[in-house]
């Protein structure tokens, strides 16, 4: 089966749409995770095909479906942002053949096509409808959400992994080539890293607003807090630090004013969703959280970088995309899971939400105040990727978990779990989605 | 005096990856009087804990871009710092005026034998 890219119509950029039409007809019910790991040992049980169809089977094992049910798959093909499989490096064989290869031998190992997944899948004998939406969690959720709502698949899985490889991440691929081409001739010439343009965009934040940088220590302890309490992440699996006040602010800098501790660890992980009309989620094994609205953000800079401006401005709009849609305002939030790798812009999503009156510049005194899974005011209760590594779907799988009651330590306390929004990445350019315990 | 900063990933066997250089070989300099702690890109808490995990008593844990400060605040006749990484370990050491060894090369050094 040919996957599909989304065509534009499935998103909802612009204001003024009004209510989505299909607010409160699309439900999450299942969640599945892999193991996860800092690189690949090379192992085919670890590979991220392997992981792919471990997150999957406990995706369908969690929403208590039968494989035959499912019949819609959308996933991103692309399993990384900055690991690349050596050139000229020979391909494992004894990885390749452990499972059934598409012609693409590195398929399974540093990408996945929707092929790789079938044929390594035989239970999903009723896939009708597979889509490709690259990038992120962020996309194929509300690609999903679209996709159910209008009829195009009934019950489907999404599906998101990264593989990280032995090497530094970034500076393989395009980064390691002698020539470089396009806009990235001009934006990445001389070798910034990643966070750069949020760093920009942040130090003329603190500049505006006359903020410091050491004021993120607060969010940054809170996050990691919340992801030691994320069985599924990293950290909490494989080094249960906290991070204090102290260790962010001796870290070094990366790109100033983004240190060390504001950039997120790669790391290798899969996780799948199983969406379904509330009609099929009432036979199923959990309580069904649904999607009340989806937006997107499509705007562009001026120039390299987005200024503070745009950022401000593209934010604020998102947010009023999200709450027109859903029919919703601020004042519905339980509490917000936007995204944080970067840590440095966090606070342009939430202030756009408009979260708990926020407004430009309020964020980082909020996070002085009582920020925690505890409090009034919950911030980034999944801890994101800080909390548990780069992943770019923590926070979705805990707006699900927190709205169905069954997010163990990390549930909310200080307010009832009956709304929230996920989603990221880039305060230009995202995708984001307005969940609910109730169908509205 | 002998001080010795040591990077732990990469370097020491406790790292991620582990290194060639053992718990028992920073007790030994330990023991010889030596000046001993970590200066790593994992967090402070979390070097502290590493070394309290095995019970030694170290005399600093700091940030990569902290040697200057452990130079500042320990006398000592040579300050060596060993470490995996050319950009964050050999450049940092160098430029803080310690002398820099690879771990392949610390772990023949007669102090560690």
């Amino acid at each position: 089966m040919t996957p599909q890219y989304p065509h534009a119509s499935m998103y909802r950029t612009t204001e003024g749409l009004g209510l989505w039409a299909h607010r409160g007809k699309v439900a999450a019910v299942g969640v599945g995770h892999s193991p996860t790991a800092r690189r690949w040992d090379g192992n085919p049980e670890t590979c991220v095909g392997a992981w792919s169809i471990l997150a999957l089977r406990k995706a369908i094992a969690d929403a208590g479906v039968a494989p035959d049910q499912i019949d819609g798959l959308i996933l991103d093909p692309v399993t990384t942002t900055g690991a690349y499989w050596p050139e000229g490096a020979p391909v494992p064989m004894d990885v390749v053949n452990a499972f059934k290869p598409t012609s693409d031998l590195l398929d399974g190992i540093a990408k996945l096509s929707a092929d790789w997944i079938l044929q390594n899948m035989p239970e999903l004998t009723n896939i009708q409808f597979v889509m490709y939406a690259p990038r992120c969690m962020s996309h194929a959720v509300v690609v999903a959400a679209q996709a159910v709502g209008s009829g195009l698949t009934h019950t489907c899985l999404v599906l998101k992994s990264w593989h990280n490889f032995e090497g530094r991440y970034y500076q393989g691929g395009a980064n390691a080539q002698d020539a470089i081409d396009g806009t990235s001739a001009i934006s990445r010439l001389w070798g910034t890293p990643a966070s750069y343009g949020t760093a920009l965009q942040f130090a003329e934040y603190c500049r505006k607003y006359g903020k410091t940088h050491d004021m993120m220590a607060p969010f940054i302890t809170n996050s990691r807090r919340n992801g030691l309490m994320f069985p599924e992440g990293y950290w909490a699996q494989h080094r249960p630090e906290h991070l204090t006040a102290e260790d962010y602010l001796a870290a070094r800098w990366i790109a100033k004013p983004a240190n060390l501790f504001d950039n997120d660890i790669p790391i290798m992980v899969s996780a799948a969703y199983l969406f379904t009309t509330p009609e099929r989620a009432r036979d199923m094994k959990h309580k069904p959280v649904y999607i009340l609205n989806h937006a997107s953000s499509r705007g562009t800079p001026r120039s390299l970088t987005p200024t503070l401006d745009e950022v401000e401005a593209e934010t604020s709009k998102t947010g009023r995309k999200l709450y027109e849609g859903a029919g919703i305002t601020a004042a519905d939030l339980s509490f917000e899971n936007t995204y944080d790798g970067f840590t440095l812009f966090h606070q342009f999503h939430i202030e756009g939400l408009g979260y708990r009156g926020m407004k430009h510049g309020d964020a980082l005194d909020f996070y002085q105040t009582d920020i925690s899974i505890s409090g009034p005011n919950p911030v980034s209760p999944s801890g994101g990727n800080i909390g548990s590594g780069r992943s770019r779907f923590w926070m979705h799988t805990d707006c699900i978990q927190q709205l169905q009651g069954r997010a163990g330590a990390r549930q909310v306390t200080g307010v009832k779990p009956e709304i929230a929004i996920s989603g990221g990445p880039m305060p230009l350019g995202g995708n984001f989605t307005v969940w609910s315990a109730t169908p509205g | 005096m002998i001080l010795i900063s040591f990077d732990i990933d990469g370097t020491l066997e406790v790292g991620d990856p582990p290194g060639v250089l053992t718990m028992a070989m920073v007790r030994r300099v330990q023991k010889e009087g030596f000046l001993i702690g970590s200066c790593s890109d994992r967090p402070i808490s979390a070097q502290r804990a590493i070394w309290a995990q095995h019970n030694i008593t170290i005399d600093f844990a700091v940030g990569k871009m902290m040697l200057p400060d452990v130079k500042a605040r320990f006398i000592a006749d040579v300050y060596y710092h060993i470490g995996d990484r050319e950009d964050l370990d050999k450049r940092y050491a160098l430029d803080a005026g310690f002398e820099f060894l690879w771990p392949q090369e610390a772990i023949v050094q007669p102090w560690f034998l």
